[in-house]
């Protein structure tokens, strides 16, 4: 049996603001398999945002405050490294992209240098000289060595500042060789079908369009190799047929670098298009897990079946387009049974007290491979229109 | 023709927004350049029809509404309205026509004043037509709000304390308030979740039924305009691709763009999953268009005619009531979408009951 690249146990994330505690996440639980994409989809202020920044730790904290859980990667809890350690470790061993790639790149830096980084910070850690999270021994740790003084880690935030962790060892012409980085570089912007690569490198972000930027963005992320990949909307703010390049170009690549994904969306075509396995979000909650098979074809939630059922497919002459009632719970006070009870059209007694069962990941019932579902009547659901 | 007179037509509209040389280059009669927003557009929307327009970021779709609302004005070419001709209208008489056509916009948090009231955003546009007391405003203000599906009482409220699509709906019930004839409406659900979406579409279409105004209905959401929309044009460059039935135009795509468009909506079905999509290259530069069919650098079918000479939008036969700037269109009317989708290749991936390769 497989281990799981990345396992989510009962994360629980509160925001604390002035209007009060806002319950983004509660009892979230997953696991992520290597090379598999996960897909996570859900409406506006779902959670699933928050769910993507709190596994980097690139949560603000405060507001933020995890109240309970843990977030085991590589078999380490990311919830117990300390905050300083993380700069090293993103990018590296956990890659991220988000939204809009025009936030995401540095606008004073040309194309070059920012994807050099990502490809030198990729050379220190397969040289060993930036910690990472691998089991057994570490090469080189900061917690065992002296600990950086603060000017220098703000000023090599990836070099570890003692000299003897660099200097020393076998290593010789230095990992920082800069001929071969440009090739490489220029090989990272083929791999993402960038024409005229020559070009691109010498061009600042606003040069680009969305899309060139959002390639440049995958090329960045890729060329680290991250063991898991943080995808947060990553092509929202793109059209549909330049989405349809990157999607397609994501799943190529999928296959030459094997990752594993987690892939945020709000659009469902989206996820049924990338992803092998599914869950669905509802204020706050994992309602429903499972292979995206099983999920979009056999809802066993009432609000995945909802959500669904919502999506325009239809003209004006074949009737209306079915509707959820009421509207998404306020986050600061939320009821205490099923959230969705309000709105769902099983809810019964029991429904309005408890939450609903505890979601089984596929990985405890690896021969079933069927979608859990967080809701008493699941079959019920299956069986809805 | 025996169609009934268009409650608005474009005729050979162009819009060019100049980019701003630099001294030097005015000093050397270096000429100034433009953006070539729209080229030559020439639609019609019949009275209580819904108008599709379609396009990707870049296509003019935004640019061709707000000439059509007046709120640019064109280049060249002519804006009829309801047999009126009102494309050098201007002042007063400008804004006393503005009361026929009305806008929804995009960001719902953007185009509603934070600092007003419900009565006062909903009411402004009647104000600006007729004087009005304001305890008549707030009565007509209060009429108007269940037939958004607001509820009577959010008069005194403010725009943040309402959710997207309630924001939505007060820019709707802004647009009614003094009964327009058309209702541009921008990108009215891209930025609300698809349950809300769901909401504002089934409304937008009851309205209409009960009212029977005109939409021009300006959106890259293909399944809005599917719902809503009687007729769809689509748009690329500037410039009118192809226009007929919304259920012909989006179920028998003629023009190759209508095409890799529609194949390239996601759709959340796991059996039409897709390899590949194969339609490369960007949307060129609106600066200098190329000189024949601006489609052509992406397009899987063109020829060296494409390249040189631009087609006119012309009725293809076999498709009635379809006007098709392609000039391939017969050749390629009967080739599926779907072609350009490459076939479902399941690559072999790592599930959970089996250990993925070494390696």
């Amino acid at each position: 049996m497989t281990d799981p690249i990345l396992s989510v146990e009962g994360l629980s994330i509160d925001y604390e603001v002035g209007a009060g505690t806002f319950h983004a996440l509660r009892d979230v639980s997953f696991e992520m398999l290597p090379g598999r994409v996960l897909g996570i989809v859900g409406e506006t202020g779902c959670g699933k945002s928050t769910l993507g920044h709190s596994i980097p730790r690139l949560l603000p904290e405060p507001p933020a405050k995890v109240r309970h859980g843990k977030i085991v990667f590589q078999g380490v809890d990311l919830l117990e490294v300390p905050k300083w350690r993380f700069p090293m470790v993103r990018g590296t061993e956990i890659g991220m992209i988000f939204q809009e790639p025009i936030n995401s790149l540095d606008p004073a830096y040309r194309i070059y240098n920012q994807v050099a980084e990502a490809v030198r910070v990729r050379r220190l850690r397969d040289a060993g000289q930036v910690p990472v999270f691998a089991k057994g021994p570490q090469p080189f740790d900061y917690s065992t060595g002296p600990r950086p003084k603060v000017a220098d880690a703000v000023a090599h935030p990836f070099l570890p500042s003692a000299p003897q962790a660099i200097g020393q060892g076998s290593e010789g012409p230095s990992a920082l060789a800069p001929m071969p980085l440009k090739a490489e570089v220029l090989e990272y912007l083929r791999l993402v079908r960038i024409n005229d690569p020559e070009t691109v490198l010498r061009l600042y972000p606003h040069e680009l369009s969305g899309g060139m930027r959002q390639r440049i963005m995958i090329a960045m992320a890729l060329s680290e190799k991250p063991s898991l990949l943080v995808a947060d909307e990553p092509t929202s703010a793109l059209d549909v047929t330049i989405q349809a390049q990157v999607l397609t170009l994501m799943k190529e690549l999928l296959e030459e670098v094997r990752t594993s994904i987690l892939f945020i969306s709000h659009d469902l075509g989206v996820i049924a298009e990338i992803a092998d396995d599914v869950g669905v979000m509802y204020a706050g909650h994992l309602v429903e897990l499972g292979p995206v098979a099983d999920v979009f074809e056999r809802p066993r939630h009432p609000y995945t079946k909802a959500l669904l059922r919502s999506i325009p497919n239809r003209y004006q002459d074949d009737g209306p387009l079915p509707t959820l009632t009421g509207s998404v719970p306020n986050l600061s006070r939320l009821p205490p049974g099923c959230s969705f009870a309000p709105r769902c059209p099983l809810a019964r007694d029991v429904c309005a007290a408890d939450p609903g069962p505890a979601l089984a990941t596929p990985l405890e019932r690896p021969r079933a491979r069927v979608n859990a579902a967080s809701c008493f009547f699941s079959r019920e659901a299956e069986a809805l229109p | 023709m025996s169609e009934p007179t268009p409650i608005v037509e474009t005729r050979d509209l162009v819009k060019h927004f100049p980019i701003p040389r630099p001294l030097r280059d005015a000093v050397r009669g270096i000429p100034s350049r433009a953006i070539h927003a729209i080229d030559g557009v020439s639609v019609a929307v019949r009275p209580g029809e819904t108008l599709g327009l379609i396009g990707e970021s870049g296509s003019g779709k935004t640019t061709l509404g707000w000439l059509i609302a007046r709120l640019y004005p064109p280049t060249s070419g002519r804006i009829v309205f309801d047999g009126e001709d009102i494309t050098a209208l201007r002042g007063r008489a400008l804004r006393t026509w503005h009361r026929h056509v009305q806008m929804v916009f995009q960001d719902p948090l953007g185009s509603l004043d934070s600092r007003l009231r419900v009565w006062q955003i909903v009411g402004e546009p009647l104000l600006a037509q007729e004087h009005l007391h304001s305890s008549e405003l707030r009565a007509r203000v209060a009429e108007l709000l269940p037939t958004v599906g607001l509820p009577h009482d959010c008069l005194d409220q403010y725009p943040h304390e309402f959710s997207g699509g309630g924001r939505q709906r007060i820019s709707l019930a802004r647009a009614l308030s003094v009964q327009p004839k058309l209702i541009v409406l921008d990108e009215p659900t891209s930025a609300l979740d698809v349950a809300v979406q769901a909401q504002i579409l089934n409304r937008l279409v009851e309205l209409q039924r009960e009212r029977r105004f005109a939409y021009l209905l300006i959106t890259h959401n293909v399944a809005a305009v599917r719902f809503v929309a009687h007729r769809v044009a689509v748009l690329y460059l500037g410039e009118l691709v192809e226009v007929g039935a919304v259920r012909d135009v989006l179920e028998r795509p003629v023009h190759p763009y209508t095409k890799a468009l529609l194949a390239a909506v996601p759709v959340p079905d796991v059996r039409r999953r897709r390899a590949r999509y194969r339609i490369s290259g960007e949307i060129p530069t609106l600066i200098a268009p190329p000189p024949g069919c601006r489609f052509a650098a992406r397009c899987p079918f063109a020829v060296d005619r494409c390249q040189i000479e631009p087609p006119r939008l012309r009725e293809i036969p076999g498709h009635a009531g379809r006007l098709v700037a392609c000039h391939r269109a017969e050749e390629v009317a009967d080739i599926s979408p779907e072609t350009l989708i490459g076939p479902v290749a399941e690559t072999p991936r790592p599930t959970a009951g089996r250990s993925p390769a070494a390696g």
